[in-house]
C-alpha cells in the first residue's frame, strides 16, 4: 500500500520549463512516475518530453487532473506556486526549492493548516517515493527498493545514504519522505509517523532528524503514545556548534535548545533504537524490526 | 545575516523609534570629528562587531571629557574582540560608534522573532532589560511577554494596552511605549527580518524612552528582495575562508578540529562530521557543495578547506544523486593537480555514475584513497590525519 503516492499517482510539473524542471521531469518519467503535463505562465500550449504545457495549474488540473505537483519555482515565486496549487486544490503537493523566505512561508502555513484539499510536502526538500511506483523528487531512483521500512527524513543526501542501506540489507523501503530542511514546512514528522502507522507495507520505521526546532522531540512524544511500530532514528548534529546556522535553513541550535543530544535524550526515553553512526542506520532499523 | 549596531539604529530609526543620535567612526580622526558634530563633552564609544558580549569585552567604553574621546577611540578602533560568541579567531572591530551617554532610571527588554513552532510572528518584551534575555527567561519566566503579532507587522490595540501595562508604563510614556513596539513590529516584517532587538530599551529620568542598543538580523533568504540591508553585509566579520565561501554559494562553516570535510547535503555534512568524531577525531569545517556543484566548485571548496593551516586530511563523502559521481571526481583530481595537495586525501563515493568515478581516482597518479562506505572512509581519514601530524 505505501503511503501517499503509488503507481497510480498522477503528477504535474510546476516550473518545468526550467533547467531543473525538465530533467527530473524526464528522470520521474523514466523511473515510472505518472508525470502528464507541466505548469509554467506564458508557454501553455507547448510541449515538452511529450508532456502539455499549461499556463495555469487551474488549467493542468481541468485538463489532465494531477494527484500532484512537484515545484521546481525559484526561491521569489515557489511561495506564490505552492499557494497556486493549493487554490487549484491539487491535494499534494511537493516543493523541491530550497530559500523561500520565512516570511513567505508563515502565510503558506496558515493557508496550508487551513486547507481542505491539499497537503503540503517541503520546502527545501528531495521529495517523496514509494519505490517501484511513484518517484516525485530528485532522489536517485536505483537506490530504492521496494520493502517493509517507513523513512522520514529532514535531509536529502542523508536520506539516499539511508535508503542505500536498508537496500543493501534487503529490508527495502514502504515509503520515503523527505520533509525538508527548512524551520517552516507543510508537513511534520507526526504527519508522517500517522501515515506510516496506519500503513501496513511499513513494518519499521527510520527516523532521521537534525538540530534546531522541537519536530524530533514532538515524534518522540506521538510514538511513545500512539506509535506500535519499531522506530530507529539517527540524529545529525551531535558536533555542530551552538548559534550557526548549518547548511539547513532550520538546523540551528538556538538559546541552547535544538542539540541533537537533547533530541537523542527524548527518543531514549521513549525506548526507541537510537544509532549515533550515520553508517548504522540501516544495521539499526533492522535490530529494531528484530527485537520487536 | 547579521547587521551592526549602527546599521539597525539607522533603521529602527526610520520606524519612529526615538534613538540618541550617534555618529560612526573608522579612524581616530573620524572620531573626533563625530564628537564635535554631535557637541559632545562626555561620549559612549562602541566597538562594531557582529558578536554579542561587547562591554564584557572591553569593547564599549567611555569618554569622561572631549579630549579622551580620541585616546578611547585609538584604544577600540582595530580592537579585536574574542570571546564564546566569535570562536576563538575573534572579530576585529574596524569601526565605532560614538554617541551621548544617557542616564537610565530603568531598562527594558523588546523584540521581536519567528516563534518556530507556532509559525507567527512574536513581540517579546520585559520590563527586565540589560541582562541576557535567555536568562531572565530561565530565572523569571513571567517576566517575559510574548505575544503574536499579524504578518503585516500590526498589533492590536488591546495587545499594546497589555504590553504597556506589563512594562509598568502609564500616561505619557505608555503611548511611546506603544509606538516604539508598533515601530519595531513592522520594521521587523518589512525587513524580512528573523530577529530584531532593543536591549537595552531605556527610560531616562525625564521619562523619556531611548534604545541604546540595537540588533537586527536578516532572513539570509530573503535578501534577494532587500537590497538595502544586501548591500550592509560585512564580510570583515567573518573568517576569510567563510566570506570566500559564501563568494561561491558554498556552505562552510570552520570548526576546531584537522580533518577537512566536502560534502553533498546539509545533514551528510553534519553526519559526516559525526562520525569523523566518533571515529576519533575531529572535523576541521562543515562544507556543503550542495547539490549542483561544478569542478570549479569543488575545486574552490578544496581550495577554502587548505587554507585552514590546520588540516592534515580531508575527507569527501558524496552520495550523487542529482550530482554525478564523475564529475566530482573529476573536480577532486584537477583541484588536487591544481593545488598540489599536500595533505592525505580520503574519497567515499556512492550514487550515480559511482563506477566511473571510482575509476577515475583509481586511474589517477594522486594518492587518493578511496572507501566504499562511510565507517571505513572515516577511520582511514582520522588515520591519516594522525598520521600526517606525527610527519610535522
Amino acid at each position: 500500500m505505501a503511503i501517499l503516492v503509488n503507481k497510480k499517482t498522477k503528477v504535474i510539473v510546476q516550473g518545468i520549463s526550467g533547467k531543473a524542471g525538465r530533467f527530473h521531469a524526464e528522470s520521474c518519467l523514466a523511473y515510472g512516475t505518472k508525470v502528464v503535463g507541466g505548469v509554467t505562465p506564458g508557454k501553455g500550449g507547448q510541449e515538452v518530453l511529450g508532456l502539455p504545457i499549461f499556463d495555469t495549474v487551474w488549467e493542468a488540473k481541468k485538463a489532465v487532473h494531477p494527484d500532484a505537483t512537484l515545484i521546481f519555482v525559484p526561491p521569489p515565486y515557489a511561495a506564490e506556486a505552492i499557494l497556486e496549487a493549493e487554490d487549484a486544490g491539487v491535494p499534494l503537493i511537493v516543493c523541491i526549492t530550497e530559500g523561500i523566505p520565512v516570511k513567505d512561508m508563515l502565510v503558506v502555513k496558515r493557508v496550508m493548516n487551513a486547507s481542505k484539499t491539499s497537503r503540503l510536502i517541503g520546502p527545501n526538500c528531495p521529495g517523496i517515493i514509494t519505490p517501484g511506483e511513484c518517484k516525485i523528487g530528485i532522489m536517485p531512483g536505483y537506490i530504492h527498493q521496494k520493502g517493509k521500512v517507513g523513512i522520514v527524513s529532514r535531509s536529502g543526501t542523508l536520506t539516499y545514504e539511508a535508503v542505500w542501506q536498508t537496500s543493501q540489507l534487503g529490508l527495502g523501503q514502504s515509503t520515503c519522505v523527505g520533509i525538508g530542511g527548512d524551520p517552516l514546512n507543510g508537513t511534520s514528522f507526526i504527519d508522517v509517523l500517522q501515515l506510516f502507522q496506519e500503513d501496513p507495507e511499513t513494518e519499521g520505521i527510520l527516523l532521521i532528524g537534525e538540530i534546531g526546532g522541537e519536530a524530533e522531540e514532538h515524534a518522540a512524544q506521538w510514538i511513545e503514545k500512539h506509535g506500535t511500530k519499531p522506530v530507529a532514528v539517527f540524529i545529525a548534529g551531535v558536533t555542530a556548534p551552538p548559534g550557526r546556522r548549518m547548511g539547513h535553513a532550520g538546523a540551528i541550535i538556538s538559546g541552547g535548545m535544538g542539540t541533537a543530544a537533547q533530541k537523542y535524550e527524548a527518543f531514549r526515553k521513549i525506548g526507541a533504537t537510537i544509532t549515533a553512526s550515520p553508517a548504522e542506520m540501516g544495521l539499526s532499523i533492522q535490530k529494531a524490526m528484530l527485537h520487536k | 545575516m547579521n547587521l551592526h549596531e549602527y546599521q539597525a539604529k539607522k533603521i529602527l530609526k526610520r520606524y519612529g523609534i526615538p534613538i540618541p543620535d550617534f555618529g560612526v567612526a573608522e579612524s581616530v580622526e573620524e572620531a573626533v570629528r563625530v564628537g564635535k558634530e554631535l557637541g559632545l563633552e562626555t561620549a559612549v564609544l562602541k566597538i562594531q562587531v557582529h558578536a554579542g558580549g561587547r562591554g564584557k569585552a572591553g569593547g564599549v567604553k567611555f569618554a569622561k571629557t572631549r579630549a579622551e574621546i580620541s585616546s578611547v577611540a585609538k584604544a577600540l578602533i582595530g580592537m579585536k574582540m574574542v570571546n564564546q560568541q566569535t570562536g576563538p579567531d575573534g572579530v576585529i572591530a574596524q569601526k565605532i560608534l560614538i554617541t551621548k551617554p544617557v542616564d537610565i532610571a530603568k531598562e527594558y527588554y523588546i523584540g521581536a522573532l519567528i516563534d518556530r513552532e507556532r509559525a507567527v510572528p512574536i513581540l517579546i518584551a520585559s520590563p527586565e532589560g540589560g541582562m541576557d534575555i535567555e536568562e531572565v527567561a530561565h530565572k523569571w519566566p513571567e517576566k517575559i511577554l510574548k505575544m503574536p503579532f499579524g504578518f503585516d507587522g500590526a498589533l492590536h490595540s488591546y495587545q499594546l494596552l497589555r504590553l504597556t501595562k506589563f512594562m509598568g508604563w502609564t500616561g505619557e510614556e505608555a503611548k511611546r511605549g506603544a509606538k516604539i513596539a508598533q515601530g519595531l513590529t513592522k520594521c521587523f516584517i518589512e525587513m524580512d527580518a528573523s530577529l530584531v532587538e532593543i536591549n537595552p530599551l531605556v527610560k531616562t529620568p525625564d521619562g523619556e524612552i531611548l534604545a541604546l542598543d540595537a540588533k537586527l538580523s536578516v532572513d539570509e533568504n530573503a535578501l534577494f528582495r532587500q537590497p538595502e540591508l544586501q548591500a550592509m553585509y560585512d564580510a570583515t566579520q567573518v573568517s576569510s575562508q567563510e566570506a570566500a565561501a559564501k563568494e561561491f554559494d558554498l556552505a562552510y562553516i570552520a570548526m576546531d578540529g584537522n580533518i577537512g570535510c566536502m560534502v553533498n547535503g546539509a545533514g551528510l555534512a553534519m553526519a559526516t562530521m559525526d562520525i569523523i568524531q566518533l571515529a576519533g577525531g575531529a572535523p576541521a569545517n562543515f562544507l556543503d557543495v550542495g547539490g549542483g556543484a561544478t569542478k570549479e566548485k569543488v575545486s574552490e571548496g578544496f581550495r577554502i578547506i587548505l587554507s585552514d593551516p590546520k588540516v592534515k586530511a580531508i575527507l569527501v563523502n558524496i552520495f550523487g544523486g542529482i550530482m554525478n559521481c564523475a564529475t566530482i571526481a573529476d573536480g577532486v583530481i584537477h583541484a588536487a593537480k591544481e593545488l598540489h595537495i599536500h595533505v592525505p586525501i580520503v574519497v567515499r563515493l556512492e550514487g550515480t555514475n559511482v563506477e566511473e568515478g571510482r575509476r577515475l581516482f583509481r586511474e589517477s597518479p594522486l594518492k587518493i584513497q578511496t572507501a566504499e562506505d562511510l565507517k571505513t572512509a572515516a577511520e582511514l581519514a582520522v588515520k591519516a590525519a594522525q598520521k600526517n601530524r606525527k610527519i610535522d
